[in-house]
């Protein structure tokens, strides 16, 4: 079975007086991973358990591939799921496990047996077919999971914070191996999480919520480099607000005036969003704008927060080669290295 | 900065070892002794003088009486109680857990909870107080059911008959079932219906492969403490027979009381015995599987 | 999210409910039935409580209860605490004999009990407290161990005695108020047991407020069962009351 493309329209849903989706909207291609970041209670894993049949949504369509999926029950939606932790069956054998879904769809006793071999040889756990979870480690029981969702091919893959409960290092290797997997077999998948460097790392594209709606989906690229609000500013990576004034498109700061993105002929106060690495920190300068008030040291980058005269806290991100003689209480000039800022309201 | 209770590796030489030795047992001292004398004396006992004649002589003819009539009536028919009762208790108390535990709220599951506990330690005089009024001869049920032409003593039904007493013993194994068997129901994780459907499968395949696979040994276990306690079950029953009934907890209470044939002083102490027996080959094995199913059930 | 009273749930209810009061019901009925006036009223219920027995049997039990509650709390609670703290190779042990008076007869202990205790101790009534101990045991160091397993127990232990506390501060004043939702439930039930036990006093012939209530049906039944409803009906009413007005408190997240 090939994967398919995934649609939602207009979803909305309510638990009680709580608006968990609100009108969302969203597409996913066909072989796609997109993410779902968010806070908690943002709405992303509502939206993935409406798209899986276990929650059904009080207004909306989903859709997969053209048809219409919205009232067909969960057990017969065709999409493999894996939950945060805790979902394999503790009175089946791994392999067993695995080839449930194969099992629920009539396949043979040894052509599912076979089945659930290859994937759990894809993940790795080919030795361990015949353990069960509670002998198998957090990470071992999500790849089986992985395995055992991926087994009767479905059209669409969802994955539930899949490493959420899981050591960092652990989280680290398997989202790779989650991508590996998806890339291969080319599956649609759709990825809910609130780590945003992960979501970052393995997405084509994201799609920020917030409160039940989707803020911005975009590749992690125009996300970063390009956040469309201040809310996707903050929440992916870190992001400096200073505030400066504006004037005939142009805002002023650390003494220069810079272009402002998408701003008309307004002036007054604003708040400019500005990445760490976009700031430079420089030492012995005889037209000093700040005070250093830590260094943290990174290995190759070392993150510089300093303080200006007004108050306000900037985070820089340099080499640590080039702020080697920084130390708290040093004197700095600030500057803006791009020629063109965000720009968010006061 | 902090304060290590016990040291680590344990020293095999002489004060040291004495330090270490009684570090690891000194403070169990209190329950030790209290349990040892209270409980695990007297049962050593009963077992020791079991095996006593009259003459305080080793013998085993007390276990020989033991299990001839009346006793082993007596017997037989204490053993058909527990497990009568138990079968009638086991699947309504299973069924009715479900539904408290899946389907209740929080207060209403704490409600039952609370109340069942009281339940299951109804017994002897009380119990026998209200179903001699709800159906007894004169009992109000009693009287409904024969406005609706059944008449419950028609035949040779009484309360203190094998069926009037497995009848009352359900007012306390239905909610010792429910307490018992409760735990495993609650331990049935969300994720693995929602995974089940997600595979593939309606709700009667997740019944039949993950749901009661699953509750089977819990279930199974519960069974056997019902029927421990059903054969054990001495004031209910002492409250409700009348003599016509042989049932070994009575019996043994009968010798206590002083009824005791001078034949044989110790013939109370060998069914004791015998019923521990009994009664351990029903528990032990509900201990061992529970803590099994403690694997997969641990939250 | 709440969930409503679904159908299959309401019906369980109902038959439940119908199997357990209606034998209560039908007792309580009974007990307020006045056959010399031929209508209702508490004649019997007053009649029991003015009894002088009844004062004194209801006393000596809730006092005997007390006691048994007390050995409970003062033996289970320091040494609970101190082999989850030590991870002493005797914990497996006392787990398991924790666990035996499940697996014995409170008969056959009866028995025993009757054929064991030197002299002193048959004669106090001392003895049945500690005998109640035992039974409650499986239930009471079930609840302590569980109340003290899902607490952080070596942090709080390590912080209170850093700060200075010793052993029966840091126990008092620490430990047993976070695991005061297992501390009660040990009391509830210790206490009921104790109050309740009936087996047990009467082959050791002993005389509380259960056996009491027996003597008393030989001679006034109306009495006995007015007497009956009050030690049935009342802890069940103020247990069920109290858990349905008392907010509960939550320590862990449950998923």
């Amino acid at each position: 079975m090939s994967s398919k493309s995934l649609t939602l329209s207009n979803i909305s849903k309510r638990f009680g007086s709580v608006t968990a989706l609100d009108n969302f909207n969203l597409e996913v291609g066909v072989g796609e991973l997109v993410a779902l970041l968010g806070p908690s209670g943002c709405g992303k894993t509502t939206a993935l358990r409406v798209v899986a049949g276990l929650e059904h949504q009080d207004n909306g369509t989903v859709l997969v591939a053209d048809k219409n999926i919205s009232e067909v029950p969960a057990h017969k939606r065709n999409m493999g799921m894996v939950f945060q932790a805790y979902s394999l069956f503790p009175n089946l054998t791994v392999e067993e496990n695995v080839a449930f879904g194969l099992q629920m769809r009539k396949v043979n006793k040894t052509s599912r047996l076979k089945k659930a071999h290859e994937l759990l040889d894809l993940v790795g756990l080919d030795s361990q077919s015949k353990r069960f979870t509670h002998q198998l480690s957090g990470g071992q029981q999500q790849r089986v999971a992985l395995a055992r969702a991926l087994a009767f091919e479905p059209e669409i893959l969802l994955l539930d914070e899949p490493l959420s409960a899981l050591d960092a290092q652990v989280r680290v290797n398997l989202r790779e191996e989650i991508r590996r997997l998806q890339l291969s077999l080319g599956t649609t998948t759709l990825f809910v999480t609130h780590d945003q460097e992960e979501a970052m790392s393995i997405s084509d594209r994201v799609g920020v919520m917030n409160n039940g709606v989707l803020e911005q989906i975009d590749t992690p690229d125009a996300l970063y480099n390009k956040p469309s609000s201040s809310f996707v500013a903050g929440f992916v990576g870190t992001m400096n607000r200073i505030p400066a004034q504006i004037a005939d498109g142009m805002v002023e700061i650390f003494g220069s005036k810079i272009a402002a993105l998408k701003r008309g002929n307004e002036s007054g106060q604003v708040i400019a969003l500005i990445r760490p690495e976009s700031i430079s920190v420089i030492a012995d300068s005889a037209t000093p704008n700040a005070k250093v008030l830590t260094r943290s040291f990174m290995g190759a980058s070392s993150n510089i927060v300093c303080q200006t005269a007004d108050g306000t806290i900037v985070q820089s991100l340099m080499t640590s080669a080039s702020t080697g003689d920084l130390h708290p209480g040093s004197s700095v000039q600030l500057r803006v290295l791009s020629s063109e800022v965000l720009v968010a309201n006061a | 900065m902090t304060h290590k209770v016990i040291e680590e590796g344990a020293p095999t030489r002489g004060r040291a070892f004495l330090t270490s030795f009684l570090r690891n047992f000194l403070p169990a001292t209190p329950l030790l002794l209290i349990v040892g004398f209270f409980f695990l004396f007297p049962i050593a006992r009963l077992i020791y003088v079991s095996f006593l004649s009259n003459e305080n002589t080793f013998t085993i003819d007390n276990f020989k009486t033991a299990v001839q009539e009346p006793y082993r009536t007596g017997f037989i028919n204490s053993i058909k109680i527990g497990l009568f009762s138990a079968a009638l208790a086991a699947f309504p108390g299973a069924i009715a857990a479900y539904f408290i535990e899946t389907r209740g709220s929080s207060k209403l599951r704490r409600t039952i909870a609370v109340m069942s506990g009281v339940l299951a330690n109804t017994g002897g005089i009380p119990l026998a107080f209200m179903f001699y009024a709800a159906l007894g001869i004169q009992g109000q049920l009693t009287k409904i059911l024969k406005f609706f032409g059944w008449d419950l003593y028609a035949g040779t039904f009484s309360l203190g008959s094998f069926i009037g007493l497995l009848v009352v013993y359900m007012y306390f194994q239905l909610p010792l079932m429910v307490i018992v068997f409760s735990p495993a129901i609650v331990s049935l994780r969300r994720e693995w219906s929602e995974a089940a459907r997600n595979l593939g499968a309606n709700q009667l395949n997740y019944w039949i492969r993950i749901g009661i696979p699953l509750l089977f040994p819990s279930f199974i276990a519960s069974f056997l403490l019902l029927f421990a306690s059903g054969f054990s079950a001495y004031a209910t029953a002492n409250a409700l027979t009348v003599g016509n009934l042989p049932l070994t907890p009575l019996q043994i209470g009968g010798l206590l009381d002083g009824n005791v044939s001078a034949a044989q002083l110790n013939l109370g102490k060998a069914l004791g015995v015998v019923m521990i027996i009994i009664s351990a080959c029903a528990v032990i094995p509900y201990l061992a599987i529970q803590r099994r199913s403690a694997r997969w059930q641990k939250r | 999210m709440k969930i409503k009273l679904q159908p299959p749930l309401a019906i369980t209810l109902l038959i439940l409910g119908f199997f357990v009061f209606v034998p209560m019901i039908s007792a309580f009925e009974y007990s307020i039935r006045t056959p010399l006036t031929g209508g209702y009223g508490w004649t019997h219920y007053i009649w029991a409580v003015t009894e002088e027995d009844f004062l004194h049997y209801i006393l000596r039990s809730m006092w005997l209860a007390g006691v048994t509650v007390l050995i409970t709390l003062f033996v289970l609670v320091p040494t609970l605490t101190w082999l989850h703290l030590s991870n002493s190779k005797v914990r497996g042990i006392i787990d398991g004999l924790s666990l035996l008076p499940l697996v014995i007869p409170v008969v056959a202990f009866a028995v025993g009990a009757q054929i064991s205790f030197p002299e002193f101790v048959q004669n106090t009534v001392l003895e049945l407290p500690f005998l109640y101990f035992v039974l409650a045991l499986p239930y009471a160091y079930r609840a302590l161990d569980i109340g003290l397993s899902a607490i952080p127990l070596k942090t709080i232990t390590e912080a209170a005695r850093s700060s200075g506390a010793d052993w029966l501060r840091t126990i008092t004043s620490v430990i047993v108020p976070v695991i005061r939702g297992a501390v009660m439930a040990t009391i509830a039930l210790t206490f009921a047991l104790s109050l309740g036990e009936y087996t047990l006093t009467v082959l050791l012939h002993w005389d509380t407020f259960p056996t009491w209530v027996t003597y008393v049906a030989q001679e006034n039944i109306l009495g006995a069962i007015a007497i009956s409803m009050m030690s049935l009906i009342l802890p069940f009413l103020i247990l069920t009351i109290i858990t349905l007005f008392v907010p509960e408190r939550s320590t862990q997240g449950r998923k």
